[in-house]
Parts: C-alpha cells; structure tokens; sequence
C-alpha cells in the first residue's frame, strides 16, 4: 500500500463518519418529530443525537484536510470546477449545520427542562421541533454533504 | 497520476453502493444506540427505545442494506463480468455483506422480541451485534478504499 491508499483509506473514512453521523442525528430528529412525544422522550432522542456530534466534527476534519492533500497527491489541480464545488458545497453545510446543531442544543434543554417540570405537553416544543426553518437548514445542510459524495464520484470535468 | 481513471458507467453503481454503505453505517450505529439506551431506565421506557431500534432496523437499516449490497453487485458484474477472478478486496465485502446479511437478520429478530418483553435477556445482544456489524463495515471499507494486496 502506498501513500495514495492509505490517503484515500482515511479520506473515506472522514466521509463515512460524517455522512454516518448526519444519518444518525437524521433519524434521531425525525423520530422526535413525526409523532406528538412527551418531552421526556424527544430529551432522551437529543440526549442521543450528542453521539453524533463528534463523529460529525471528525468527519468534517478528515474528509476536508486528507481531500486537500489528495488533490495534490493525486495530481489534480486545486482550481478544478470539481474541487472548487466540492469545497463550497463543504463550507456551506458545515455553516448550516453549525447553525442547526446550535438550535437544535437550545430545543434538546427545552426538552430536558419541560421533563423535570412534569412532562406534560408543550406546544412551544412542538413548535421547536416544527419550525419550518430550521427544518430546511437542517436538512440542506445533511443534502450539501450527499451532493458532495455525488461530486467526489463524478468528478465533473475532471 | 495516482488516481484511478474508472469508466463513467461506473459512477451511477459506485454512487448507490458509496450512498447505502453510508446509510447502512448511520442505520447501525443508530440501533446500537438506541439499543444500549434501551438496556437501562424504567420499563416503559425501555420498550419504547428498543421498539425504535427495531423500526429503524427494518425501515432504515434493510433497504440501506439492499442498496448497498445491490450496487456492489451492479458494479461488480461491469468491473469483472461472466465470473471473472474478483481480488481478495472485494471478496472482503461480499465476506462482510453475505455473513453479514444473516447477523442483520438475527439482530432484528431479537430487537422485535426486545421491543415486547422488558424481561427479555436477549436485547442485551441487539446493541452489540449492531457494534461488531459496525466493526465489519469499517473492515469493508478500508478493503475497498486502500484495496490492500491489489
């Protein structure tokens, strides 16, 4: 095994880890919201979702380092439409998914508080877990981290 | 040039197997968690977490499965067709996939038994056979990414 391998080796498992991790904390958060759940169980699915942060960081951390030196072990140009979408793509869901993972932290305490104070149903909750909005950066940013496996396949132009 | 020029039939089965590996990895882990959630608490609770590993077993995890294990196929039968020689790298995956299918199948079987008797002995098996599957698959892609041997 030379050099190329292993890069690679490590490169994919960056995106198993992120692609991983964003396909649990997917499940994780629909579980929470398809169904009208009492606090205690949407804390417990958030409480649960926190596994997925790390492999998510590291995911990002492999898959955008060891890609960049691929690139150049691999004899491909930096200025590469291909390269260049990628990494876009890549800056964009990390952005988003920043930005989701801080709301959703803020809805997983909500849940947690609303448990120790009784468990009953909330709808500022439920309105949480709903919210149009974040529900799209949410998932935009998990559909920008696919396309970007789509763009690593392909290599348009390349 | 290092990388591997591949011909661009291959792009649409390689994506499909690259998509389900991904989602069969994050299906697995999420049963293992819920799963090992699911061994501690009170009943009530208890059921519910091991109800769900079983859902996203059989609503995630197998079509996932099937994607993965169907793409390999496809791009196997283009790279080396009318049952020419594989490499040991891909007899890995189909070592991990074929063995791999039954462990997925037993887990379910025990996870739908978990998810009805708090009592049964056996969930303690559903979050640690979803870890060594998890194991299994990382063994799969470093075969078919550093393709060791070839």
């Amino acid at each position: 095994m030379n050099l190329y391998d292993w890069l690679l080796f490590l490169h994919v498992t960056g995106a198993f880890f992120l692609l991983g991790g964003i396909v649990i904390a997917g499940i994780l958060n629909l579980a929470a919201i398809t169904k009208n759940r009492p606090p205690s169980q949407v804390a417990s699915l958030y409480g649960l979702i926190r596994f997925a942060v790390p492999l998510i960081g590291a995911g990002l951390l492999l898959t955008l380092v060891i890609g960049l030196w691929l690139v150049h072990e691999a004899d491909y140009g930096y200025g590469d439409a291909w390269v260049v979408t990628a990494i876009v793509l890549w800056v964009v869901a990390s952005v988003l998914g920043n930005i989701d993972g801080k709301y959703q932290r803020k809805t997983g305490d909500l849940a947690q508080r609303l448990a120790a104070e009784g468990d009953a149903p909330s709808s500022e909750l439920r309105a949480r877990l709903r919210a149009p909005q974040a529900l799209a950066i949410s998932y935009a940013s998990g559909l920008m981290a696919f396309a970007v496996l789509g763009i690593m396949i392909w290599k348009p132009g390349a | 040039m290092l990388a591997i020029v591949r011909p661009d039939s291959w792009n649409l089965p390689l994506f499909l197997h690259v998509l389900g590996a991904t989602l069969t990895f994050g299906a697995t882990a999420t049963v293992a968690l819920l799963g090992f959630a699911g061994l501690r608490g009170d009943p009530e609770r208890a059921i519910w977490l091991r109800g769900l590993a079983f859902r996203i077993g059989g609503y995630v995890l197998v079509p996932a499965f099937i994607l993965m294990r169907g793409g390999a196929q496809w791009i196997a039968d283009k790279e080396y067709p009318g049952g020419a020689k594989t490499p040991g790298w891909l007899d890995v995956g189909f070592i991990v996939t074929e063995p791999g299918a039954i462990l997925v199948i037993v887990m379910l079987i025990l996870a739908w038994f978990a998810a009805r008797r708090p009592s049964f002995r056996g969930a303690v098996a559903v979050p640690w056979l979803a870890s060594i599957y998890l194991v299994a698959l990382g063994i799969a892609w470093f075969a078919m990414s550093a393709k060791p041997g070839s």
